[in-house]
């Protein structure tokens, strides 16, 4: 069921990583109106991320069906504002890394390393494989997501900066 | 006489070191292998040259042949300045390769837009310092951090990027700029521990060194390994996991002087 409290959540979190996307779209220095369009991207595909998970999918098969989406999207952008469609998609994916995973994970392996009590070590050992996992397959879900929009239509994505 | 001259084919070597430009300027500014053979092999067909042309981290080789003159032939091979992403020349480069292809553009015209486009100034500092901690304390709120959580990563990101920034300018080896980075960020948001702010300081911590991830290289590297240049993407691939472990280092070290009971 769609009610009015999930959407606004939806909402907020599709601002929050517009802003996230802007911020990380000007370190790699791209063109003014790419950087409007990555925010837009991120937007789009950061809440139906969350959207997707909240209905109960899983979060790394949410975050490659969101990644795919923001590589057509940015193809189909990328014609518009004559632009290589790689400058945009990628800044606005990065707000979908799975940074508390990998923050857990690492966590999880200091503990492991300086406990001595076999018993929480097997809880610990078990909380750095599963979040290491999830960040490796979020990543890759990512990643591979992004891509493969490019790599089925290359004629359509290496001639968007033609004009004629 | 005039038009006839105008109308001579450019000098190969000439011609040879544009491309090589070309080439090494879009590596360096983060575009992946097949987009930089195929802008700069369109620009060598137009110039009447058939190109080859193989990519490397640190270096690259490429010969160009007349397409009717096969005894016209250099080789040459250039080395490849560190990474800077810089997606501007990107976009413009490639638009360059279209309008020589298109428009028939003359090999000085070509030359005087290169020189323009790899002559623009990048965004200011000072404005990415700003624009990118407002990102970084969005991640915060994106992972459901509190108000001193999202206070606190967004001075912890001000600073660590600050110090990486000064550190590159001075050429510090970048593995080690980074790690010191990821250690001054998450320290900075680990102060949410010590002084007991807001109900959310692990986000605080886990989200201060986000802003480091190689996100680009990580992406080119699985594009160049799917289209077949599995050499050149295992290397970009290596050395993003050699700097995603660096974030991880520094992140385990201010972990440790916080310490670990209260984590």
């Amino acid at each position: 069921m769609i009610t009015l409290e999930i959407l606004s959540s939806v909402l907020v979190d599709g601002m929050l990583a517009a802003i996230a996307s802007i911020g990380f779209a000007v370190l790699s220095n791209p063109p003014r109106k790419a950087i409007l369009i990555s925010a837009i991207l991120a937007a789009i595909g950061h809440s139906l991320r969350f959207f997707l998970i909240n209905s109960g999918m899983e979060i790394s098969m949410a975050s490659f069906v969101a990644a795919g989406t923001i590589g057509l999207l940015s193809i189909i952008f990328a014609r518009i504002i004559h632009c290589p469609a790689e400058v945009f998609a990628f800044p606005s994916l990065l707000p979908m890394i799975p940074g508390m995973f990998a923050y857990r994970t690492i966590l999880s392996l200091i503990k492991f390393m300086q406990s001595s009590d076999s018993k929480l070590n097997q809880t610990y050992f078990m909380d750095f494989f599963h979040n290491g996992m999830t960040t490796v397959f979020v990543l890759f879900a990512l990643v591979v997501g992004v891509s493969l929009p490019i790599l089925l239509f290359p004629k359509r994505s290496y001639s968007v900066t033609r004009k004629y | 006489m005039a038009p006839d001259f105008q109308q001579k084919d450019p000098d190969i070597q000439e011609v040879a070191d544009l491309l090589a430009d070309v080439a090494s300027i879009l590596m360096s500014s983060g575009a992946h292998t097949m987009r930089i053979i195929q802008n700069v092999s369109r620009m060598a067909n137009t110039f009447g040259y058939q190109m080859d042309l193989s990519v490397f981290q640190l270096s690259m080789m490429m010969t160009i042949t007349g397409t009717d003159d096969q005894s016209q032939r250099v080789t040459l091979i250039k080395k490849t300045k560190p990474l800077l992403l810089n997606f501007t020349i990107v976009s413009e480069l490639s638009a360059l390769s279209w309008d020589t292809f298109d428009k028939k553009l003359t090999f000085n015209e070509a030359k005087d837009t290169y020189q323009e486009i790899i002559s623009k100034k990048r965004t200011s500092n000072s404005l990415v310092l700003f624009l990118v901690s407002c990102a970084n304390a969005a991640f915060c709120g994106l992972f459901h951090g509190d108000f001193y959580a999202i206070g606190l990563v967004f001075f912890a990101t001000l600073i660590g990027l600050f110090a990486r920034q000064k550190m590159i300018g001075k050429n510090v080896n970048h593995l080690i700029a980074f790690t010191a980075s990821a250690f001054i960020a998450s320290l900075i948001a680990g102060l949410a521990y010590v002084f007991n702010l807001g109900t959310t300081p692990d986000i605080a911590i886990g989200s201060s060194v986000l802003f480091l991830i190689p996100g680009v290289p990580l992406i080119n590297s699985i594009l160049d390994i799917i289209q077949g240049h599995v050499l050149t993407g295992t290397a970009r691939l290596v050395n993003a996991c050699s700097l995603i472990v660096c974030i991880a280092i520094g992140l385990f070290g201010s972990m440790l002087i916080l310490g670990l009971e209260k984590l």
